[in-house]
């Protein structure tokens, strides 16, 4: 019993969840260490960025579209009762750059660059790929974990970004065929009450969320455990873990940016 | 192996705290400024809080002061609203203040509306209760409307058919709009007052210039009003009348006393003229012997004026008379 207390602090599985949260930490603590040490890997953070953010394009087309034309949809009624649907697009703009365009576009990516991540560097993990990196006098960690996670830092707000115009294109088509909207009268009463602080903080979100994406990503392919179950798991928990860190970083950044919106 | 799994396990739970810590610490921050202000208790007993809750804001002079704490029931059915109001606020709301409920715009929430309270009234305490202030609620309003739709439409109903009789030609004004003759008979009438008004303007012009001339300077009726020597003049003058009048008055009471006198005093010489028969008698003789004397005086002197001796002076007299 004795010995049992001295192996363990808390219980096996605590214990080996705090271990977790170490192992964790020290990633990130490496890669910022990487990042900014030269030589810096362009070509393969542009490769990256091609393969994150532009092959993602489709797919963020799509659901920004119909997230702009289902979102003004559900909307309209409540603003028709009170004779204000003239604010839709106001609303619509405030909605899709504050919440949607991040969060959405974070999700989404998280699906499906996150576990795209997790399923190549477990993959390399168990191929062994990465051993056979670092025998070849390749930091792995560098070319694998810093481009990946530069690339999804930079191409999520990009794609946010996108996300937004694209979204509000759909509530323009939408609020067009309902209110008979012009495009400027659209996009003048769509961004007048969106502020600077509403755009800055959807980008800093959007950058969190994309490091979180690549972070989690890397970091659970990077470390899969042997054998092919790895893989799928790695894959797995990096789109399951990313989108619960999006969650607890979206409520905690819309509450920091309330608190300056009201200071 | 174990021990540095042990520090790293450490780290680890180290970093989980802190994170922990750091997401609730942000969560709370919004409200952090709320959590740490002073605030005191007053309440009011409303008949109706028309779906007020509890954390529904209170207002005094359109500023947020606080919020709805408690909604209870009192012994009377009545609703007993406990609200927090902010100690800074204190200070504002008196005690002869009211407060009724509101809602924010036309369909937001409900709200407690503070007002009213004058600067010589107290400020208010913890646990006063403040006066309420009668509101209406749309569903009177609404009622009351309803009242005034129907005698409207009764209003318009009656207009209908006063309308429709008036087309006929029933009725008095049916009638003027109908009736040829009475147009014409109402032309006339017009036409007379017409001149009626003529004259009365030129009896005015008149009567202004008359007036106008009153007003003149110099005139007897303008300085009658205006010049106040005239004025005292005149006072002075009915002061001496009056006490002409005075003297007047007491001398007919001495005549009336002298005629008493001489009434009731039959000795006296007058007395007696009026009352003595005999002496009226012996008066009336002497009278009439007097009328004779003076004819035969008469007489006498003509016989005088014919005597030789005075002839001579009669002529001369004569003479000068007709020179004259």
């Amino acid at each position: 019993m004795s010995l049992k207390k001295r192996e363990h602090i808390t219980t096996k599985g605590l214990d080996d969840y705090f271990l977790g949260i170490y192992n964790a930490f020290k990633f990130v603590r490496l890669f910022f260490r990487e990042v900014f040490k030269p030589p810096f890997e362009f070509k393969e953070i542009i490769r990256q960025c091609y393969e994150i953010g532009y092959k993602s394009l489709p797919l963020i087309t799509l659901t920004g579209f119909v997230t702009g034309i289902v979102f003004t949809k559900q909307s309209r009624p409540s603003l028709v009762e009170f004779g204000a649907a003239s604010w839709l697009p106001g609303l619509i703009a405030i909605a899709v750059v504050r919440a949607l365009a991040p969060l959405v576009t974070a999700l989404i990516s998280a699906g499906k660059i996150g576990s795209n991540i997790g399923a190549e560097l477990g993959s390399m993990r168990v191929s062994e790929q990465i051993d056979a990196m670092e025998v070849s006098a390749i930091n792995p960690f560098k070319f694998l974990v810093v481009t990946r996670v530069t690339a999804t830092t930079l191409m999520i707000p990009v794609l946010m970004m996108y996300f937004a115009f694209v979204g509000l294109l759909g509530s323009f088509l939408n609020v067009n065929q309902n209110e008979h909207t012009s495009f400027i009268a659209f996009f003048q009463s769509a961004f007048s009450p969106i502020s600077f602080l509403d755009v800055f903080t959807g980008l800093f979100k959007s950058i969190m969320y994309g490091f979180t994406i690549g972070m989690v990503g890397c970091y659970k392919g990077y470390n899969a455990s042997r054998g092919t179950e790895g893989v799928g798991k790695a894959a797995n928990m990096s789109v399951v873990i990313s989108m619960f860190l999006i969650f607890i970083e979206e409520i905690v950044i819309v509450q920091i940016s309330n608190w300056i919106r009201i200071a | 192996m174990a021990t540095k799994n042990k520090h790293a396990i450490r780290v680890g739970l180290f970093i989980f705290i802190g994170l922990i810590f750091f997401t609730v610490g942000v969560l709370a921050i919004g409200n952090i400024n709320k959590t740490f202000t002073k605030t005191f208790l007053i309440k009011t007993v409303f008949d109706d809080v028309s779906g007020l809750q509890p954390g529904n804001n209170i207002w005094l002079s359109g500023v947020k002061i606080g919020t709805v704490k408690e909604i209870n029931f009192n012994e009377n059915t009545q609703v007993e609203v406990i609200m927090k109001i902010e100690k800074k606020s204190q200070q504002y709301i008196r005690k002869n203040a009211k407060a009724k409920i509101s809602s924010e715009g036309l369909i937001g929430n409900k709200i407690i509306v503070i007002s009213g309270g004058t600067p010589d009234s107290a400020p208010v305490e913890n646990g006063d209760a403040l006066p309420i202030e009668k509101t209406y609620s749309t569903e009177k309003m609404m009622n009351t409307l309803q009242e005034n739709n129907i005698n409207m439409l009764t209003i318009t109903d009656n207009l209908k058919i006063m309308s429709e009789k008036m087309i006929e030609g029933q009725g008095t004004i049916g009638k003027l709009l109908n009736d040829e003759t009475l147009y014409k008979n109402l032309e006339h009438t017009v036409a007379t007052l017409t001149r009626a008004a003529e004259n009365t303007q030129e009896l005015t012009a008149s009567v202004s210039n008359f007036t106008k001339k009153l007003n003149e300077k110099g005139g007897f009726a303008n300085d009658l009003v205006t010049d106040t020597i005239i004025f005292n003049n005149i006072r002075q003058s009915v002061a001496q009348l009056k006490e002409v009048i005075s003297t007047a008055d007491e001398f007919a009471n001495n005549l009336k006393d002298a005629s008493v006198d001489i009434n009731n005093n039959t000795n006296s010489p007058l007395g007696i003229l009026l009352h003595d028969e005999k002496s009226a008698a012996s008066l009336k003789l002497s009278i009439q012997n007097l009328e004779s004397s003076t004819e035969k005086l008469d007489e006498t002197m003509e016989a005088l004026q014919h005597n030789f001796l005075l002839k001579g002076y009669f002529k001369k007299k004569d003479k000068n008379d007709d020179t004259e």
